[in-house]
């Protein structure tokens, strides 16, 4: 029995080292470690063993074939390792994967979401109000009597003499204030319309409005919020600037430009060789503002912002047309 | 608001770069948009004298010009109509390149040789004449360089004005902010000391103001022996670089006046008034006048007027008539120095249309006092001209507006600016800029503003100020200490927001189209006449007729993107938008908005993946119902039902259609759109849909998140064929076993449908896969078998059908 196991031995270790493939691989496991193979066989005589040799004989026979097995594995890797990774499954893998179908947001969407959420963080509240407006919100309330100048800086989309399409989120901070006390945290995200069309205007665009009335809100406390926002919005290296501007609804007023981040502040085309980016307009909210809502301008004081999505969207993504937005072209739409 | 550096140095010594100025002026408040050099590096560009002028032997069109450049003598072709001889013109010489990027080199034109080139003001980027070469004036001399000559080096700056600064609507107005931060003084041109008492003793006219309100003043002076002819290059240079077209001395005077004060002017030939009267009223209804640019407008009784005795001659404050024009003929001037209410004018230019360089300053404001020093500046510069003025003349004042005395809190200011100043901090600052200060107690300063700054009115304005004076930059950062809330969420927003991911998930793209549409969109949905959908919000001032009413529908923009995507070889297409449809509601102010869902695909399923994993995989029906299942299912909407509809959709395919309902509700709808209005839109491929009303999806009651254990035991699962008529609906078939009320019963699906093959025609095979379990032990053949029988009984029974063999 010993030696018949020692002549397997000998035999099997002859005949894998002759094997050359991994076909020739799977004959020897057949041939000397599967259920019917010889090594089987031979152990099967193994109660034929007197019964006092059985264990030493018994341990050689697992010695044995733990050897073979290894010896075998050995030598699969060793054919594995041979043969190009491509040939080994019959699955090219150089092929492109399969992929399952993935949808994106809208690049203005996914920009709004990023500005509402660095506001939400700062716990502002979010409040949407109607794209039709009425002229008493859009204009009025907001200090812009009829045959006020501003209003030439609102091409407006009229409906009939007293409703029109917002031309600003602005509106916003009339019918919130007028149902709501200080304090108040709001931003107002939404489509607004202007009559403009050309490579810098579309006539529907986004901004987000937001605004915060408490007591003792302070010009310096706007630059704070603001500055927050930028630094998250961009980076925390992005230098900001506040200039005097004049908005109808808000005094002071302030635009808020940020260094070029196309070129760093060097000058570029984009910034129109100043360095400066404007993105924002701002102030603290006008007492008349107040008065028109009930709010005392002695007790309450608040800021109030606005902000084009589209703008910030061409500046972070480089887009350079901002008529791409509405064309929706999926050749645009799969690049954020 | 535009003027040049040089124009700027007459009132201000500017000790500072352009590109500083720049950016102090931006920083100001008064945004500069532009600084141009107007001189473009022009370089060989001489004054020439055109000695003789001869014809070209081979062209008709073209002269033989003889000049001279200082003392050289040179042939140039050319073919202005204007060429004569004595006239002095620009010369190009060989090597000069002109702003338009002309190269100018010697060489022959139709065989003869030219020197250079004689130049129009367009070619030298002065104006945009075009029509000759330019004609300079006699005084330059030959040979000189044309930039020296015309005193070309100059800058322009373009500024920005918001409307709260009328007073920067003038180069002296710009000059004065720039003496505030530059610590220089400002140089008026007339000295408001020397300023003549006018009294209206023995002047040869009237002037009748009719409407004090509209007109608060209205000063005039009478001038003879005018000489109406070109101005002076220094007048015609401050026009031509700010754009403005030189006409005549007179014109330009009083156009140059309005830039330098802000003040509007307006000369009358005295002759041409009736009654030597000037008469300031309304319009009388059914009056017209024929403005200076030609046209006839229509009065209304709303619209002040300049009048004579008998007619209007002007619209006041914004443009004059033409039948009181100053011309080559003129010899008497009546000049007009007035102020007239902002509203007013405003509302005249914009019924006219007519918005001029006058009526802009006068909406915004000028400065009340500012009429009768304008008026002596052109007085004074058309003398200098040569003409006369009668001693006195007539400055009618009636209601002006004294600058208000406002009370600043030194507190107040520095609670609302967030940093600490003091009084004479204060006080500096708004005296530096002409403002009358006094302090009335420890907190308190009494301000005054000058007249000019008719925009402060309040003691904000005066907050804004002293920040603006500070800079803006130089105010510290500080964060608000607020109490702490919870902001409440807007949960139809969520709930969009969710549906979005849903979508994004399936492989949809997010479109945003314009909310306002073509109304012809519904005519190519073939939608009826009564059709709801064709009630729309109309715009009365849309940009284009294709977007002249609010949508009502999402489809048809999405449907035109699917378009422009094919027509750009992106075929394979899913994309959804969520956004507002808007519905005229009877009896309100504002319609209804009602947010909606609307989802496209057409194409391959997979786009975007290898073509070889995806071979022939077609959008279809089912994989817009799959969208619609999803979202419900994402969504726990257990109440709306998936449904087969008889009701007509004029867009849909017939008989490809599935309705989403809940209880009597229709709340969207999902197929294919007919091939007839895909014809319509320009699609050559199927198009599948999916239409939401979201606000009705919202409203309903979502299904809450629970847990339910995981089963013990194992589940079996048992196939059921049968042969069932074609017009039996599978899904009707899983219906009626998940609602067979079997304990065991756990899950169906159709595993196998197909007709043919041993099947008699009008019949089909429907394989079904049915899973059993039991909560509390592992089932036997013999349980699942009687479960099986009932569930193939009612199956057989109900849907007439015959057992197949499996």
């Amino acid at each position: 029995m010993e030696n018949e196991l020692l002549g397997l031995k000998d035999e099997a270790a002859k005949s894998l080292a002759a094997v050359e493939s991994k076909s020739g691989l799977e004959d020897f496991r057949v041939k000397y470690l599967g259920r019917k193979g010889l090594f089987s066989a031979v152990m099967r005589k193994l109660g034929q063993v007197p019964k006092e040799d059985r264990p030493r004989v018994g341990k050689l026979a697992n010695q044995i074939k733990q050897d073979l097995e290894g010896d075998f594995t050995a030598q699969l890797a060793a054919l594995d390792s041979q043969t190009p990774a491509t040939q080994l499954t019959g699955i090219d893998l150089t092929l492109p994967g399969r992929h399952v179908p993935f949808g994106k947001l809208h690049p203005v969407t996914q920009i709004m979401d990023e500005v509402c959420g660095i506001f939400e963080g700062l716990g502002f509240a979010v409040a949407e109000g109607p794209d039709v407006e009425t002229d008493f919100y859009n204009f009025e309330a907001l200090n812009i009597p009829p045959h006020h100048p501003a209003r030439d800086m609102h091409d407006t989309f009229y409906v009939d003499d007293k409703v029109l399409l917002r031309t600003h989120t602005s509106p916003m901070q009339a019918r919130i204030m007028e149902n709501e006390r200080p304090p108040l945290r709001v931003i107002a995200p939404g489509k607004v319309y202007r009559c403009d069309s050309d490579i810098t205007h579309t006539p529907m665009f986004h901004q987000v409005e937001g605004f915060l009335v408490d007591r003792k809100i302070s010009f310096a406390d706007l630059k704070g919020v603001l500055s927050v926002f930028v630094a998250k919005m961009f980076d925390s290296k992005t230098a900001i600037r506040f200039r005097p501007s004049f908005f109808p609804f808000t005094e002071p007023s302030a635009e808020i430009d940020i260094s070029c981040v196309i070129c760093h502040g060097k000058g570029c085309r984009v910034c129109k060789h100043t360095g400066w980016l404007e993105i924002l307009g701002a102030g603290l909210i006008d007492p008349e503002v107040f008065n028109r809502v009930g709010y005392d301008p002695e007790e309450y004081s608040g800021f109030a912002f606005g902000l084009g999505i589209e703008r910030i969207a061409m500046l972070k993504y480089g887009i350079n047309d901002i008529r791409l937005y509405y064309e929706n072209d999926l050749r645009f739409l799969t690049q954020f | 608001m535009k003027f040049t550096l040089d124009w700027l140095k007459q009132y201000v010594d500017v000790k500072m770069t352009v590109a500083e100025l720049a950016d102090r002026l931006t920083m100001a408040g008064l945004e500069v948009d532009a600084v141009e050099n107007l001189s473009h590096e022009l370089n060989k560009v001489h004054v020439a004298e055109i000695l003789e002028v001869r014809s070209h032997p081979d062209a008709d069109r073209l002269v033989l010009c003889d000049v001279a450049v200082g003392d050289e003598k040179k042939q140039i072709v050319c073919g202005a109509p204007n060429a004569k001889a004595g006239m002095l013109s620009p010369l190009a010489l060989p090597g000069a390149v002109l702003p338009g990027g002309v190269k100018i080199k010697k060489g022959k034109i139709r065989g003869q040789v030219s020197e250079g080139m004689l130049c129009s003001a367009r070619d030298l980027g002065i104006s945009e004449d075009h029509l000759g070469i330019m004609e300079l004036p006699q005084d330059l001399t030959s040979g000189e360089d044309i930039v020296q000559a015309l005193n070309l080096k100059d800058i322009l700056i373009d500024v920005d004005l918001t409307p709260n600064r009328p007073d920067c609507a003038s180069v002296i107005g710009i000059g004065r902010e720039v003496a505030g931060f530059c610590n220089s003084r400002l140089k008026q041109p007339v000295d408001s000391s020397e300023l003549p008492r006018l009294t209206g003793q023995g002047v040869p006219f009237s002037v009748d103001v009719q409407s004090v309100k509209d007109c608060p003043r209205y000063a005039a002076r009478l001038l003879t022996g005018v000489k109406v002819g070109p101005s002076p290059w220094w007048l015609q240079k401050c026009l031509l670089a700010i754009g403005l077209r030189p006409i005549n001395n007179i014109v330009d005077i009083t156009n140059f006046v309005m830039l330098e004060t802000g003040q509007p002017l307006h000369a009358f030939d005295f002759k041409k008034l009736t009654g030597g009267k000037i008469v300031v009223r309304k319009a009388a209804s059914g009056e017209t006048i024929t403005t200076l640019d030609g046209q006839e407008r229509e009065l209304d009784p709303d619209m002040l007027m300049i009048c004579d005795a008998e007619k209007p001659v002007a619209v006041a404050g914004v443009m004059g008539g033409a039948n009181s024009e100053v011309d080559s003929e003129t010899t008497e001037i009546l000049l007009e120095s007035a102020c007239f209410d902002p509203i007013s004018i405003r509302r005249t230019s914009r019924r006219l249309k007519l918005n001029t360089d006058a009526s802009f300053r006068f909406e915004r404001g000028v400065d009340p006092q500012g009429a009768p020093l304008a008026l002596e500046r052109v007085v004074r510069l058309i003398v200098d001209g040569g003409a006369q003025v009668v001693a006195d003349g007539i400055d009618a004042c009636y209601d002006i507006k004294e600058p208000p005395v406002l009370h600043l809190r030194i507190q107040r200011t520095c609670d609302l600016l967030g940093m600490n100043f003091t009084g004479e901090e204060l006080t500096a600052f708004l005296s530096g800029i002409e403002f009358d200060v006094k302090q009335l107690d420890d907190d308190t300063l009494s301000v005054t503003p000058p007249s000019f700054r008719v925009d402060i009115e309040r003691e904000i304005d005066l907050v804004e100020e002293i920040a603006r004076l500070k800079g803006y930059n130089e105010i510290p950062t500080s964060l608000p200490v607020v109490p702490m809330s919870f902001p409440e969420h807007d949960e139809a927003r969520d709930l969009r927001k969710q549906l979005a991911d849903i979508m994004t998930s399936l492989g949809f793209y997010e479109a945003i189209n314009y909310s306002f549409v073509a109304e012809k969109h519904f005519d190519m949905l073939d939608l009826p006449e009564n059709d709801p959908l064709r009630q729309t919000v109309r715009l009365m001032n849309p940009l284009a007729e294709d977007q002249n009413v609010m949508r009502t529908t999402l489809l048809p923009g999405l449907l035109e993107n699917v378009r422009r995507n094919v027509n750009h070889q992106v075929a394979d297409i899913k994309l959804f938008e969520i956004g507002k449809v808007f519905h005229p509601h009877a009896g309100n102010l504002l319609p209804d908005e009602k947010f909606r869902l609307t989802a496209v695909l057409s194409g391959r399923r997979a786009p975007g993946s290898p073509v070889i994993h995806f071979k022939n995989q077609e959008t279809d029906f089912l994989d817009a119902k799959g969208v619609a299942e999803t979202i419900l299912r994402e969504l726990q909407l257990i109440q709306i039902e998936l449904l087969p509809t008889d009701s007509i959709i004029s867009y849909g395919a017939a008989g490809n259609i599935v309705e989403l309902r809940t209880n009597d509700h229709v709340i969207g709808h999902c197929g294919q759109i007919s091939a007839k209005i895909l014809k319509t839109f320009g699609i050559r491929q199927d198009v599948f849909y999916l239409d939401l009303d979201f606000d009705a999806l919202s409203s309903l009651e979502q299904g809450r998140k629970a847990f339910s254990p995981l089963p013990r035991y194992p589940a079996v699962k048992w196939d059921l064929a049968v042969l069932v008529a074609d017009t039996v609906g599978g899904g009707e078939i899983l219906k009626s076993i998940k609602e067979a009320d079997e304990p065991l019963f756990e899950h169906a699906e159709i595993f196998d449908l197909f007709h043919g093959d041993h099947i008699e025609s009008g019949r089909k095979s429907v394989a079904i896969s049915i899973t059993y379990r039991s909560k509390e032990c592992t089932l036997d053949d013999e349980t699942v078998g009687k479960a099986h029988q009932k569930m193939t009984d009612m199956v057989l029974s109900r849907f007439k059908g015959q057992l197949r063999e499996v």
